[in-house]
C-alpha cells in the first residue's frame, strides 16, 4: 500500500498521519446479506453487546432445554422400567416441542424485536440501503439468522435426549444405531418450526420501532391465535359446526406441534390427543404451516419494500 | 466525466414539488448544496443514492445512472444522513467494521480500515465504548466514520455540522476539506449555512423550492462586504440617518440598522452615535449571511438611508 496523499496540515494537528486508499477487493450483495447474517446471529444471542443481551436468549435456551436435561439426569432411574417396556420416558423426540413450546416462543417474543425493531427506532436503516445491500437482502438475512437461531433452541434438547438414550444403554453402537432413525425426523421437524416461528414474529416485529411494542403485539398474536381457535373449534364441535375444525390450523403452536407427526408419523394427531380435530391428519397442518411461512416472509418482504429509509 | 448530472430532475409528494426541473452538471471537488431546511437537498441526496427515484428526468452519478445502476453506484458513494443513525448498544469499532462489511470489505480489511478511519476522524481510545455514551460531536464523527470506511470515491454528507457546537462544528469542517482536499475523495456538502459551507467548498449549488438558483464556483459568493446589524430598541432609523451621515452605506431595518462593515472604525462610530443619540441598544452582531442575502442581487446594503 502507498500512502500517496499523506496530509499536509499544520503543526500540532493531531491528524497528522496521512489517508490511505483501499485498494483492496469488494464484495457484492451476497457478501454483505452473508455479513447481516453473521452480525444478526451475534446480535440474537448477544455477543459484542452487553451482559444484559446475553441474559435473555441464554437463559431461554437454558430453560427450553432444561427438561430434556432433568431427563437425563434422572434417565438412570426411569430407564430399567423403559428397558423392561414398562414405561417410556416423559419427553421424546416427537412430543418435546408441544409440551414446552412455551419457552420458544417466549425467545421469539424477546429475540425478534432485538433483530428488527433497533435498526427502525435508530434510524439505521438507510446506512444499510445506501449500500451493496437491498432491502429485500436484508430481510431474508435478518429472517435466516433468526431461523437459525430458533433451529439451535430447538436442536439442543433432541441432541441431549439422543445422548441420554444412548449413555444409557450398554452397548453405545447399537444403541446409536437403534436411537439415529428415531431421531432423524427431529431435522426436518425443528426445521420447519424455526422458519416458521421466525417468519411469524419477524414480520409481526417489524412493524414497529419500539422494542416493547413489537413484543407486545407478539404476545397477543401468540395468546389469541392459539386460544381463539381452538375455543370456537370446541364451541363448533358441540354446535355442529363443520367448518370449525379448519380453524384449528391457524393456531401456530397447536399446528406446528401436530405437523411434526408427520415427520415422525407418530404422535399427537395419530393418537387422537385433546384438542386437535379427528377430521384433520397431520399433513393438513404441514400444509398450513408452510402456508403460513409463505404468507409472513411476504408481509416481511413487503413492510421492507415500503419502509422509510 | 462528470461528478453528478442531472436533466429535468423532478420528485414530487403529491402536490408538494421537492424536486422541480433540476439541471446540474458537476464537476469533482468539494461541493456545496445550500438552501433552507426542505428546499429539496435531502432528496437531491436519496435520489443521487437511488434510495428514492424520482418522478421525472434523469440523474448520474460518476456516470452511472441512478435508476439502473444504483447498486453499482452505491458501492462507492459514502453517505451521512442528517439524522442519527446510530445505535447506541455497540461500540463503534464494532459498528463501523460491520457497516464496512455491509459495504462488502473482507473481515481483515474492514477492522484495518476501521481503526485507520476512526483515527482520521478523531476517535482514540472511546471507540470501544457504547455509542449511546457520546456527545453529539463524537456521534457526528462516527458518522463521517462510517461512509468513509469504504474508500468511496464520492461522499454525500448531509448536513455534517447539525447540532454541533461552534468548536465541533469547526472541527467537522476542517474533516471535511482535508476529506476532499488531501484524500482526493468527491464531497457534496448539504447544508442551510452558507456561512459555514463557505469555508470548505470550491464550488457552490444554492437551491431554493426545489430549483436551483445558483451554480457557481464559490469565490463568486464570496467577494462581498459583511455586514453589522445594531438592534435598538427604537430610533433605528435616526440612527441610520445618523451613521449614514458619517459616510457608512446604511439601511433601517423595523429596529434594525445594517451596516456595512468596511472597516474597524465602524465599531467606534457606532458606539459613539448610539450614546449620542441617546438610544437603547439592544445588540450589535455581524450578521450571518442568509441565503436571501445572496440572491438579492442589489447589495444587501444600499447606499442611502430611507
Amino acid at each position: 500500500m502507498t500512502a500517496p496523499n499523506r496530509a499536509v496540515v499544520p503543526a500540532g494537528n493531531i491528524y497528522d498521519l496521512g489517508y490511505r486508499h483501499y485498494e483492496g477487493k469488494r464484495h457484492g450483495r451476497w457478501y454483505a446479506a452473508w455479513s447481516l447474517y453473521v452480525e444478526s446471529m451475534r446480535g440474537v444471542w448477544g455477543f459484542g453487546r452487553p451482559m444484559t443481551a446475553k441474559a435473555a436468549p441464554f437463559i431461554l435456551l437454558g430453560l427450553y432445554a432444561f427438561p430434556s436435561l432433568i431427563q437425563i439426569a434422572f434417565s438412570s432411574v426411569i430407564s430399567q422400567s423403559v428397558a423392561e417396556g414398562r414405561a417410556t420416558g416423559l419427553f421424546a423426540y416427537d412430543n418435546y416441542y408441544a409440551r414446552i413450546s412455551f419457552f420458544i416462543v417466549l425467545f421469539c417474543v424477546a429475540q425478534a424485536p432485538e433483530l428488527v425493531c433497533r435498526d427502525q427506532r435508530y434510524n439505521v436503516l438507510p446506512l444499510y440501503f445506501t449500500r451493496a445491500l437491498g432491502r429485500l437482502d436484508y430481510a431474508f438475512a435478518r429472517l435466516a439468522a433468526l431461523a437459525t437461531a430458533l433451529f439451535m433452541v430447538l436442536a439442543l434438547p433432541m441432541i441431549a435426549l439422543f445422548v441420554g438414550d444412548v449413555l444409557m444403554k450398554p452397548d453405545t453402537l447399537q444403541a446409536i444405531g437403534d436411537e439415529w432413525p428415531k431421531a432423524l425426523p427431529a431435522i426436518p421437524a425443528c426445521a420447519l418450526a424455526a422458519v416458521s416461528l421466525a417468519s411469524i414474529s419477524l414480520a409481526l416485529s417489524a412493524f414497529s420501532p419500539r422494542r416493547a411494542y413489537s413484543a407486545i403485539g407478539l404476545i397477543a398474536y401468540f395468546l389469541l391465535m392459539e386460544i381463539v381457535p381452538v375455543v370456537i373449534y370446541s364451541v363448533g364441535r358441540q354446535a355442529d359446526w363443520t367448518w370449525a375444525d379448519k380453524l384449528v390450523l391457524l393456531a401456530p403452536n397447536t399446528a406446528l406441534a401436530a405437523a411434526a407427526d408427520w415427520f415422525f408419523g407418530v404422535g399427537l394427531v395419530t393418537q387422537g390427543s385433546e384438542g386437535y380435530p379427528p377430521t384433520l391428519g397431520s399433513d393438513a397442518y404441514v400444509v398450513a404451516v408452510v402456508a403460513s411461512i409463505v404468507v409472513f416472509a411476504g408481509i416481511l418482504l413487503f413492510r421492507y419494500r415500503r419502509v422509510q429509509a | 466525466m462528470s461528478l453528478i448530472e442531472t436533466t429535468g430532475l423532478s420528485k414530487h409528494y403529491g402536490q408538494v414539488k421537492a424536486l422541480d426541473m433540476l439541471d446540474l452538471r458537476v464537476e469533482p471537488g468539494i461541493i456545496g448544496l445550500v438552501g433552507a431546511n426542505g428546499a429539496g437537498k435531502s432528496t437531491l441526496i436519496k435520489i443521487l443514492l437511488g434510495v428514492i427515484a424520482p418522478t421525472s428526468g434523469t440523474a448520474s452519478v460518476l456516470g452511472m445512472d441512478v435508476l439502473r445502476e444504483g447498486a453499482s453506484i452505491r458501492r462507492v458513494v459514502g453517505y451521512m444522513p442528517e439524522h442519527d443513525c446510530l445505535p447506541p448498544d455497540v461500540g463503534a469499532t464494532e459498528f463501523v467494521s460491520h457497516m464496512a462489511r455491509i459495504s462488502g470489505l473482507p473481515r481483515s480489511a474492514a477492522r484495518e480500515r476501521t481503526a485507520e478511519v476512526l483515527r482520521h476522524v478523531g476517535l482514540y481510545e472511546e471507540r470501544y465504548r457504547q455509542i449511546g455514551g457520546y456527545s453529539t460531536g463524537m456521534k457526528q464523527r462516527v458518522k463521517l466514520a462510517q461512509a468513509l470506511v469504504h474508500d468511496p470515491k464520492l461522499l454525500l454528507l448531509d448536513e455534517p455540522t447539525n447540532g454541533l457546537d461552534p468548536v465541533g462544528r469547526d472541527e467537522m469542517l476542517d474533516l471535511i476539506k482535508r476529506t476532499g482536499n488531501d484524500f482526493g475523495i468527491a464531497v457534496v456538502v448539504a447544508s442551510h449555512l452558507l456561512g459555514e459551507i463557505e469555508q470548505v467548498c470550491s464550488y457552490l449549488l444554492a437551491v431554493d423550492a426545489g430549483r436551483l438558483l445558483r451554480a457557481a464556483p464559490i469565490t463568486t459568493f464570496t467577494a462581498r462586504t459583511p455586514v453589522l446589524a445594531v438592534e435598538v430598541e427604537e430610533g433605528a432609523d435616526r440612527l441610520a440617518a445618523a451613521l449614514a451621515a458619517r459616510g457608512f452605506k446604511t439601511r433601517a431595518e423595523e429596529s434594525c440598522v445594517l451596516v456595512a462593515l468596511e472597516d474597524e472604525a465602524l465599531y467606534d462610530a457606532v458606539r459613539d452615535t448610539v450614546a449620542d443619540l441617546e438610544l437603547p441598544l439592544i445588540r450589535i452582531e455581524q450578521e450571518r449571511r442568509r441565503l436571501e442575502d445572496l440572491f438579492r442581487d442589489a447589495a444587501p446594503v444600499a447606499g442611502s438611508a430611507q
